[in-house]
């Protein structure tokens, strides 16, 4: 068989192309209620009163819901009120609950709600958040149930810090020669996936809740109603249909506790909540800000010696997976580099903006924008080739990271191969300035990135194969399919395996937590290592089972029995066997006896020897490897009017194998993409009052095509062991260094150094305006 | 989704779409005039407009009419921009409308609709300003016609009732040299920062501009700087800009220092490729 590498084309492709996929919001049925929403036009605000009484008159009505009684609910920190208790803290917080039998009666009930807020002075930054004597985002943070790795700091702003003391910083800097400081900050921004957030709930008579959900996370879905509404786990059914873009900001549970209890608010009746796109911006939490401050050192020669590192991310007004995301960011604090000695602070802070969700990357992009401005910094004031500097530093076996891991072959990729290769190609593809227009200017910038995954140390994926009578398979994962294809990369793991053609495996799309064997949550590039071992130990269940029925029914022993395309036979005789069809439902003598029944084949994995990391030193195993990478982009500057056309976008991923050539292409392309829009355009524009003044696509504005350079994507091959034929994760990697490469080159171009993101033109003109002053 | 019910109403003719107007505004229907739709579902799915009842012209004849005539191009206001577009007998026209929005929103973007709108960048007023092109406006009163500067005064110059029924450009404005530059926050999509469209007229230059103030305009003082011929470009440039009709804009797309430094390094290169080609 041949079939890992290969281009298949995804399983559930022709559905999409014509349109015929269905997404949670697609599914409808006679009877069903809806949902709606009011939400704060305030940032933060005291509710004074809430006025009903309007609304209730409206035909249809069936519950008016507020926040009263409601438990608090939250995965790091449980101190957000589904609907807001007596304060709102963001922009677009969610205040009242409309349920009416017609959508359209629901918006006009919603709409004639009447809350009066008193306005609250806004925390408007984390730098402004982590000052003595801001104003508190909650009062008593010391009063919230908190996860056990969570350290939130009563009487302040902080909702979390992570501390990484590696080696001796102030042996660092005496080692140090040369040392550059970058401040740096960018502002929360929105995930943008086509498909708002949607979901339905309903509670039959028996008390089993079913829930459908557009969610990268089912099982936690099932889990956290189940805990902070008190109910049976088993009685929680959450189903989750393709995914239509999700990008980390479907891995958080929210929407679906609101629609649980519309439901619950008018008899367990069916009910749906769709986010109206202004919702899916504001209400929905969004990606993540930081201001950064870093410091390096280094000798003469351009050793990285010392990193001290301060990040200060917007944590928003509620915690939920920011604590996650600043230890994450604390993890890989510094870019795939050796240095012996690092000290980070990287602190969560409460704000008064709308708060975050995971993001493509998870802190990676965000940190590294900061870490790989300062080493362009750095090389600079050396003399040296940005390349170069990088090159020399590259963390290699024998190594430690950050956490103190051992580096070896298999644990973190090669990032000097990625280095070479972008050389390289950046040579190939460099193409100089025409020369017929003295305004512009050329110049290339880069950024070397690495990116391991921090989740749950117990975090476990299963499998269940089933057979049909032609011997064909069915592959039922917990993986969702929120459009990187990773379903049909566990099909062609089984198919491998099997030695069966792609064709023969049919993979369950949907997820059903009642049917389908967990898989912790379709978040950090895991689904292939994770979701892939299961398949693996699946196979080899089934393979164990068909042979031994095989060894009964051919009188030979099981390990002379061998299988291919679906067949399983002698070794040294291939023509004496028995075709799949004829064992997977058990063999069947002529004279009628049978032996084995079908066949059910089972697997799962759990992340080996993971630890919590060390709450001093930050000391731990917090992932099982690191992929790398080296990126590079080249503009087109316009010296006088400060605009740019990014002409080229290069990754040099090493994603060890390779296991479906245009699937992972395709998934670094976009994670490109989507790395510059965000460097480029992408925030959120906030008043003094910390209200959101661009909540729609007509002012938030992603890149669209035909805006887009011309990508070039090459891998590098560095296995890691673990995984199912080698390969790393790459969902994420090609977003990570897109916005430092792209301000690299446009500080390069425009002969100053870009230290806020989005790298818009009038942000260029207003950095070179100061400079002149 | 559209929470409150309104009427629809899809008259034949201009008398009887003012009748109607007229009678709806009686019963206190807040009626609203309706073309290609795009901005009226817009405001109303956000409740930022209150209508019981919307007008229809898109069925009445003159409305559609797109005719290039002995002396006139006729433009009815119910013509979609993509329409405007393949046709291109108003080149001008065409460069301008072609930046509105993306495609798929101009297949239903009137021209009517775009420069009758609340959304003030209202571009395709633009290139009807510099052509002096005349605006047929329906109303109670029956049919009018006026020039384009006084219909369009920042806003469209519409009394109750009434409704831009059709534009008539002169033909020869439409072969005349013309620029039209949009430029963005960022990129190839978003509002204006700044739209100027210019057009030369018998040597002299007119331009007209949308996203630098609250509202579109043509300055006939800010041309007359322009076309001045004493002093270099950059003087030039400086003189006219002090007739800036009111204030620069300074929002979330720009600022209005910024709205400055690009409106003057857009005009100067409009400026300088016609005085490079009258030179040479």
């Amino acid at each position: 068989m041949n079939i890992i590498g290969k281009s298949v084309i995804r399983k559930e492709a022709p559905d999409k192309v014509t349109g015929k996929a269905r997404y949670t919001d697609d599914f409808s049925s006679a009877g069903i209620y809806h949902a709606r929403l009011v939400t704060s036009p305030f940032a933060h605000a005291l509710i004074k009163s809430i006025d009903t009484r309007e609304a209730e008159k409206v035909s249809g009505v069936r519950a008016i819901l507020t926040g009263e009684g409601l438990p608090l609910t939250g995965e790091e920190i449980t101190d957000r009120p589904p609907l807001a208790q007596g304060k709102v803290r963001h922009h677009g917080e969610a205040v009242c609950l409309v349920v009416a039998e017609k959508l359209d009666k629901a918006a006009l009930a919603a709409s004639l709600i009447k809350v009066d807020y008193e306005p609250l002075s806004a925390v408007n930054s984390p730098s402004q958040a982590y000052q003595a004597g801001a104003p508190l985002v909650h009062e008593h943070v010391e009063h919230y149930k908190r996860g056990q790795n969570v350290y939130p700091e009563p009487g302040t702003n902080i909702a979390h810090k992570t501390k990484i003391r590696k080696g001796d910083l102030s042996r660092g800097i005496g080692e140090s020669a040369v040392f550059v400081e970058g401040r740096y900050s960018f502002g929360p921004s929105d995930h943008a996936a086509i498909e708002t957030r949607s979901c339905t709930a309903e509670i039959r008579a028996d008390g089993d809740v079913l829930i459908t959900s557009s969610s990268q996370a089912p099982f936690m879905i099932k889990k956290l109603i189940g805990s902070y509404f008190d109910i049976e786990a088993g009685k929680i059914i959450v189903k989750t249909p393709l995914v239509g873009g999700a990008y980390g900001g479907k891995a958080s549970v929210q929407w679906e506790f609101l629609a649980f209890i519309a439901s619950r608010a008018v008899g367990g009746k069916r009910v749906k909540l769709r986010y109206m796109r202004e919702e899916d911006i504001l209400t929905a939490p969004c990606h993540i800000g930081l201001d950064a401050t870093i410091r390096l050192g280094c000798t003469s020669e351009g050793i990285l010696k010392s990193a001290e590192i301060l990040y200060l991310f917007d944590g928003g007004a509620y915690a939920d997976k920011s604590p996650d995301l600043c230890r994450a960011g604390a993890v890989d604090c510094t870019g795939p580099y050796h240095i012996e000695h690092i000290w980070c602070d990287s602190y969560c802070l409460y704000t008064n903006h709308p708060y975050p969700a995971p993001f493509r990357g998870f802190a990676h992009s965000e940190v590294l924008f900061a870490f790989e401005r300062t080493m362009d910094l750095l090389a600079k004031k050396l003399g040296m080739d940005p390349l170069e500097l990088r090159f020399k530093n590259a963390i290699l076996p024998g190594h430690t990271t950050p956490t103190q891991v051992l580096v070896n072959k298999s644990n973190v990729g090669d990032v000097r191969g990625c280095i070479q290769r972008l050389k390289d190609i950046m040579e190939e593809e460099w193409e100089p300035n025409a020369g017929h227009d003295p305004r512009k200017v050329r110049a290339a910038g880069i950024a070397c990135v690495w990116k391991n995954s921090t989740i749950d140390t117990n975090a476990s994926s299963g499998v269940i194969l089933t057979f049909n009578p032609d011997g064909s398979v069915n592959l039922m994962s917990g993986v969702v399919e929120i459009g990187t294809g990773t379903k049909t990369i566990l099909a062609q793991m089984l198919a491998e395996k099997l030695r069966l053609p792609v064709e023969m495996i049919h993979v369950k799309m949907t997820v059903d937590t009642q049917t389908t064997p967990e898989h912790w949550k379709t978040v950090a590039s895991r689904g292939t290592l994770m979701g892939g071992r299961a398949v693996m130990a699946a196979a080899e269940d089934a393979i164990r089972q068909i042979k031994e029925i095989a060894s009964c029914a051919l009188r030979v022993r099981e390990e002379d029995l061998d299988i291919d395309s679906g067949r399983v036979f002698v070794k040294a005789e291939p023509e004496i066997g028995l075709s799949f069809k004829e064992v997977v439902y058990g063999y069947t003598y002529p004279n009628g006896n049978a032996i084995g029944g079908q066949i059910i084949g089972r697997g799962s994995y759990i992340l080996r020897n993971m630890t919590n990391i060390d709450k001093e030193t930050g000391a731990g195993r917090p992932g099982p490897e690191w992929a790398v990478g080296a990126q590079a982009v080249q503009v087109e500057f316009d010296t006088r009017d400060c605009t740019y056309r990014i002409l080229k976008a290069i990754s040099v991923v090493d994603i060890g194998r390779v296991l479906n050539e245009r699937a992972a292409r395709g998934q670094v392309m976009g994670a490109m993409s989507m790395g510059l829009s965000f460097a480029g355009r992408e925030t959120f524009y906030f008043d003094e009052m910390g209200r959101v003044l661009n909540f729609q696509l007509r002012t938030y504005r992603p890149i669209r095509y035909g805006e887009q350079p011309k990508y070039v994507v090459e891998f590098v091959n560095t296995p890691h062991v673990e995984a199912p034929f080698g390969a790393r994760g790459a969902g994420e990697h090609g977003l990570l260094g897109m916005p430092a490469a792209l301000a690299n080159a446009l500080s390069i171009a425009a002969g100053v150094e870009m230290i806020h993101l989005p790298l818009i033109p009038e942000l260029i003109w207003r950095t070179l305006q100061e400079g002149k002053r | 989704m559209i929470p409150v019910d309104f009427d629809y109403y899809k008259p034949e003719s201009i008398e009887e779409a003012a009748r109607l107007h007229e009678q709806l505004d009686r019963q206190k229907m807040l009626p609203l005039y309706y073309s290609g739709g795009t901005e009226i579902i817009t405001l109303l799915r956000l409740d930022l407009i209150q209508t019981k009842a919307v007008i229809d012209i898109k069925a009445i004849h003159e409305c559609r009419e797109h005719i290039l005539g002995e002396d006139y191009l006729v433009l009815g206001s119910s013509l979609t921009l993509t329409q405007i577009e393949e046709r291109n007998a108003f080149p001008l026209l065409t460069s301008v409308s072609k930046e509105i929005a993306d495609h798929t929103a101009r297949n239903k973007i009137t021209l009517g609709g775009n420069i009758c709108g609340e959304i003030f960048y209202r571009e395709a007023v633009l290139p009807l300003l510099l052509t002096d092109s005349l605006f047929v406006i329906g109303g109670p009163q029956g049919v009018k016609i006026l020039p384009a500067h006084e219909a369009f005064q920042q806003t469209m110059q519409l009394g109750r009732g009434e409704f831009l029924i059709q534009t008539l450009t002169r033909k020869d404005f439409l072969g005349m040299p013309y620029m039209s530059v949009k430029i963005r926050q960022q990129w190839e999509t978003g509002y204006p920062l700044v739209t100027i469209a210019a057009l030369k007229a018998k040597g002299e230059i007119r331009a007209a501009f949308s996203g630098l103030c609250s509202f579109p305009f043509r300055s006939k003082r800010m041309e007359d700087e322009l076309n001045r011929k004493d002093g270099t470009l950059d003087v030039r440039m400086d003189r006219a800009l002090r007739h800036i009709p009111a204030p620069v804009l300074n929002d979330i797309e720009g600022s209005a220092e910024y709205r400055l430094f690009v409106l003057k390094n857009t005009l100067t290169d409009i400026l300088t490729v016609w005085e490079v080609e009258q030179n040479a």
